[in-house]
């Protein structure tokens, strides 16, 4: 498979071991293990290189009696009213949907068992349903997911972005205690709701200006449920390479979906990279003609594209 | 429910199944239609590597894979799967059914040592026509009809 950066020097890779005798039973890699410590140090010790670049792993445990149970806890009325905010009822079912642990079409009629008004599930099952557009789009275009889709709509030339992740993002040690704890709860977890991933992108992308493919490749390190069709058209939506225009957030914005759990502390309140009405903040960031600054809203119903307007309106 | 789950051309005696990483359910159309063949995952360790997957990645999965019956093993994934078919006398390899187009070139190269059916996994949409796929909103206004299986929206 292509990736446009990072691929690793070919002696690196293990090669295939073509002509080797009859697989013998001793290939067979282990299938019990006294508990989950057991099983991590086994593919630690399986995988050495991975375990080497961090040792993180997730509370969520892997399986089909996890899913089951992270199903049965999925309450779609709640989403419903609750899914933009960081602390929200959202499922957690990313990575069993991910693995085809469960399907689509089993988490969507198990929602709409679990309600009473068909309509309370109408949120969830349009969440679904971009997880199904993005590997219909996928499916048609395979390996050209890790192509710009469309040219950029921020003004800039795309050879202006730098083609690597910076150190300090990487790191998590960027100054902004917002984007510090994303980084780490990335790293750690393998988790960041949806809108920690839109900001963070955002910011990787707008703000330090870096090809959304570097910080594509990063999240794919790291998320449990990282997909190259969802990931990657995701980041293609915020960088503006599909869609109509590049997505863009505010600290106000932020404050109020995290509800003030980094803002309210934070020793640059008032004076962050994030400070300023969406049009200060688009001259900032962008080069658009006048007429395009200002063109927020003209699209289509599409749901994130409405969250979007939502997002921009002052209070 | 719509089940668009198509049976294999025959029954599973003559079959192993070949388990990747988009259908790692105990209920997915291969393991399902061939209850007790013998069944392989195979880590792709160029794949680990070329992508950085993180430990907490490979564990997630391992922690599925320990729920199926599956062998596992790790390697080159076509001549694994083919190796495997080939040690239990198998004349085909059922899979489900994936996006992703490394999952095409390696069925094209199993293909060459032995054939593969591949099962669709029961679709999200009941629904096969056209669908504008340029943007969310377009697909969205075509396939929301068809997007709560067998119930209606307002039933
Ligand atoms: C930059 C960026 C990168 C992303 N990378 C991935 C990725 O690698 N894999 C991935 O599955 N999703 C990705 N998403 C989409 C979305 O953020 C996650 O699916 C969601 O946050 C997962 O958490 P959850 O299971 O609690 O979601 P919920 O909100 O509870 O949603 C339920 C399920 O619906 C699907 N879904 C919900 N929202 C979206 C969406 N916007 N796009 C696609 N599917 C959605 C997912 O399968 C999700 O598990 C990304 C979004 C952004 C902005």
């Amino acid at each position: 498979m292509t990736r446009s950066h990072a691929t690793p020097p070919a002696d690196t890779i293990p090669s295939a071991d073509a002509g080797s005798p009859a697989p013998l039973p001793d290939r067979d890699l282990r299938r019990e293990f006294a508990d989950r410590e057991d099983l991590i140090a086994y593919v630690a010790a399986l995988f050495p290189a991975a375990a080497a670049r961090d040792r993180h792993v997730a509370p969520t445990r892997g399986g089909r009696a996890a899913a089951e149970a992270t199903l049965a806890a999925v309450d779609p009325a709640a989403y419903a009213l609750t899914r933009n905010t960081v602390t929200g009822r959202v499922t957690r079912l990313g990575p069993y949907l991910r693995y085809g642990v469960l399907s689509l079409a089993e988490v969507r009629d198990h929602a709409i068992n679990a309600v009473r008004r068909r309509g309370d599930t109408s949120k969830l099952v349009q969440e679904l349903a971009w997880r199904d557009y993005f590997a219909r789009v996928y499916a048609r275009i395979g390996d050209g997911i890790w192509d710009d889709r469309e040219p950029l709509k921020t003004g800039h030339d795309a050879r202006s972005y730098a083609a690597e992740l910076p150190d300090d993002v990487r790191a998590g040690t960027t100054g902004l205690p917002c984007m510090d704890a994303f980084v780490r709860d990335l790293r750690e977890t393998g988790y960041l709701h949806n809108h920690a991933r839109l900001w963070l992108a955002a910011y990787l992308v707008h703000w330090r200006r870096v090809r959304w493919q570097a910080g594509a490749a990063w999240f794919l390190e790291h998320l449990l449920c990282g997909d190259p069709a969802s990931n990657n058209l995701s980041w293609q939506w915020v960088a503006s390479t599909f869609g109509h225009k590049p997505y863009v957030f505010n600290r106000e914005n932020l404050e109020q979906y995290t509800e003030g759990a980094y803002c309210r502390t934070c020793p640059l309140y008032g004076r962050c990279d994030f400070e300023g009405t969406y049009d200060e903040l688009s001259r900032r960031l962008f080069r658009l003609e006048p007429a395009d600054a200002t063109r927020r809203g003209r699209e289509a119903p599409e749901r994130r594209d409405r969250g979007r307007r939502d997002d921009r309106r002052p209070r | 429910m719509p089940s668009a789950d198509r049976s294999p051309s025959q029954p599973a005696h003559d079959a192993v199944v070949w388990v990747h990483g988009d259908c790692l359910s105990p209920r997915g159309p291969a393991l399902r239609w061939a209850p007790g063949a013998p069944a392989i995952w195979v880590w792709d360790d160029a794949l680990v590597e070329e992508w950085r997957l993180s430990l907490k990645r490979l564990v997630f999965i391992y922690e599925s894979l320990v729920e199926l019956p599956v062998t596992i093993r790790r390697g080159d994934v076509a001549a694994e799967v083919a190796a495997f078919a080939a040690e239990h006398g198998a004349t085909r390899v059922l899979t489900a059914g994936s996006p992703s187009p490394r999952f095409r070139s390696i069925v094209e190269e199993v293909e060459r040592a032995v054939p593969v059916e591949v099962l669709p996994v029961e679709p999200f949409l009941a629904y096969g026509g056209h669908l504008d796929l340029s943007r969310f909103a377009k697909y969205w206004r075509v396939a929301q009809r068809h997007a709560y299986g067998q119930a209606s929206l307002f039933d």
